[in-house]
Order: C-alpha cells, then structure tokens, then sequence
C-alpha cells in the first residue's frame, strides 16, 4: 500500500522535537567559554585606548579652539540645560556602576584609570567652559558627547565584550 | 513515568525567566547561561543530528553552537524569539561544519553522498522516520529537515545551502519520494 502525503505528514508531525545527546555536553562548554572569557579579557583592554583616547584627545582640541574664540556671558536659562545634562549624567553613571555591582574604580589597571581620568577631565573642562559660555549649542553637543563616551567605557570595562565570530 | 507527572520545560522556563536569563547571560553570567542550555540543548541537538546524520558529529557541533552563542548572545536584541534566533545561529554552525567537512573533490565537483544504509541500526529509541531521514543524501536531507521539521520556506533554504529555489523544492520532492518508499518496504 502506498503511504499518502497525509500519513507522511503524520509521521513528520510526531518526530520529537528534542534529543539527548549521550554525553554530558556541558562541561566542554564550559571549559571552553571559560577559555573565551579570559582571552576576551585581555583584549579588551586593548581595544578600548585607542578610541578613548581618541575621543579625549578630539574634545581637547575642540575645547583649545573653543576657549580662544568665545566670549563671555553668563544665561541661567542654558546654564540649567548644563546642569540639568550634568546631573543626568551623573545618575547615568551612577546607575551604571551600580548595575555592575558598584566596582571599585581605584581596582582598574593603571591604563584604564588613566584613560577614564582623561575623558573625566575633557567632560570637566567643557562644563567648566559651559559656565563662561552657557547658551553655546556645540559645548552643550560636545558635553553630550563626551558623557556617552565615558558611559560607553564604563559599560565596556564591566560588561563582557565578545568577538563576533 | 506517568505522562501527567511530567511537566513540561516551557511552562517552568517562562517567558519572563528566559528573558532574565539572557539578560544575565548577555553581561557574562555564566549559571544563566546554563540554564538556557539546560532548556534547549537537546532541541538543538535534535537539529544537528538530523542535519548530520552523525552522533558523535552533532554533540561535538552542538557544543560548538552553544560555546558561539555565549560569544554572540550580546547581539540578541528581543527582535525574535530566542528560539529562533539561536536554531538560525545552529543551523548556520551546522552548515558551517558541513561544509569544512567536505573533501576538494566533492567541493569541486558537487559530488552527492550516496544514500547511507547501515545507519542507526542500534539506535531502537528513534522513530522510524528518524532512521529513513538519515539515510538520506546529504542534500535530500538537510532540505527536508529544514523545511519539513525546521519549518523554513524553500527561499530561505535557497539562500542556506546556496542554491537555487527550484533545487530545494524538486530536492524535497526526491526526499519524500524516497522516505515515503523506505517506509513502506519497512511497513
């Protein structure tokens, strides 16, 4: 007798959707992210300097330029847009580190601090420029800027970064 | 076992555990990561040995997805379900091995595996549909697998195994031909 397509789909529809290998798979997993963990690691801080270090030397420079340019006067109005970033930025950051179980900074290898001190001492002095210039649309985009940038390496230095594959 | 007792893995793995799971998993927690093996490795070994037809090929395989997906599960954004998002990876890593696999002559000239006869002759646990589909050629098989059990449309196969819609229809077609055949000589 011939099998129709009907009985066939039968068949397709009570094959399992799950096997169990023989095996204990796990532990070679294991083994082996552990393995990745450790080489993503020491990578990291590798690729993080460079662009931070970019970044800090860009708002350097912009902030050299700027400060020989502008001229000043004071606004409470964008005066309070700094402060309200500033203060943004400051639970942003806080909150961040509290999601990585609030690290102690002082623990970071030396490269790391010294890279997050530069881009902390670039948001410093362009809120410190915010102040002489307060209503200045591109010091208020360049603070923006440079608050992400040192979210975004507080993020990469906590959480794990892989390598796509 | 009484079948009542058995509770199924989706309703204690619910949506909002797996997404924690993940999330925990994605900022390097390994024990959430094992959970999420817990709950789905022997669904993505079901895949890798049907698409293999190879015990040993589909554990190693399989434990090659999971160790990938734990370096890419950061790029998982909720845009999917994690399921689907974690056969595609499999099946990519699937055809990946495959295709490392082959020797220079079949790469050159897509040479077909022949039809393999003595597999799974120990293996009573398996249905008997599982058996026929690993005595399929290579081709004939992952496209039945894909379409048939993983539920993808002959495009998406297509695009998979590079060829073209029409190969992985008449590819199908041959696969049922013959495991409609095979089952009946058993039957």
């Amino acid at each position: 007798m011939k099998l129709s397509e009907q009985d066939l789909q039968v068949k397709i529809d009570e094959l399992p959707q799950e096997m169990s290998p023989e095996r204990d798979l796990w532990t070679g997993i294991e083994k082996a992210i552990q393995n990745k963990t450790q080489e993503s690691a020491n990578r990291q801080g590798k690729n993080i300097i460079v662009p931070v270090a970019w970044a800090a030397s860009v708002c350097l420079a912009v902030l050299m330029t700027w400060g020989s340019m502008t001229p000043t006067e004071d606004s409470m109005q964008t005066l309070s847009v700094a402060s309200v970033l500033k203060e943004d930025f400051a639970q942003q950051r806080q909150t961040l580190l509290v999601s990585f179980g609030a690290p102690d900074i002082s623990k970071l290898s030396p490269e790391m601090q010294a890279e997050l001190n530069k881009l902390a001492s670039a948001r410093k002095s362009i809120e410190k420029a915010l102040t002489d210039d307060p209503e200045n649309a591109d010091l208020l985009n360049l603070l923006r800027w440079t608050q992400q940038q040192e979210l975004d390496f507080i993020e990469k230095l906590y959480s794990p970064q892989w390598q796509s594959i | 076992m009484d079948s009542s007792k058995v509770i199924a893995a989706e309703t204690l793995f619910n949506v909002d555990n797996e997404k924690e799971c993940i999330a925990r998993a994605q900022r390097g927690d390994q024990e959430a990561f094992h959970t999420l093996y817990e709950n789905y490795h022997r669904r993505v070994y079901a895949l890798c040995w049907r698409m293999l037809a190879d015990k040993d090929a589909a554990e190693d395989v399989c434990q090659e997805v999971f160790v990938q997906v734990w370096q890419k599960i950061s790029y998982f954004r909720g845009e999917s379900k994690f399921s689907t998002w974690l056969h595609s990876v499999a099946t990519n890593i699937v055809l990946g091995h495959i295709r490392k696999h082959k020797t220079w002559i079949q790469r050159i000239f897509s040479i077909e595996e022949q039809t393999v006869q003595e597999v799974a002759v120990d293996m009573p646990e398996i249905p008997e549909l599982d058996k026929q589909i690993m005595k399929l050629p290579e081709r004939a098989r992952l496209v039945f697998v894909l379409f048939a059990v993983e539920g993808y449309r002959h495009e998406e196969i297509a695009q998979m195994l590079n060829m073209a819609v029409g190969s992985s229809k008449a590819q199908y077609h041959r696969a049922k031909g013959l495991l409609r055949d095979w089952v009946e000589a058993e039957s």
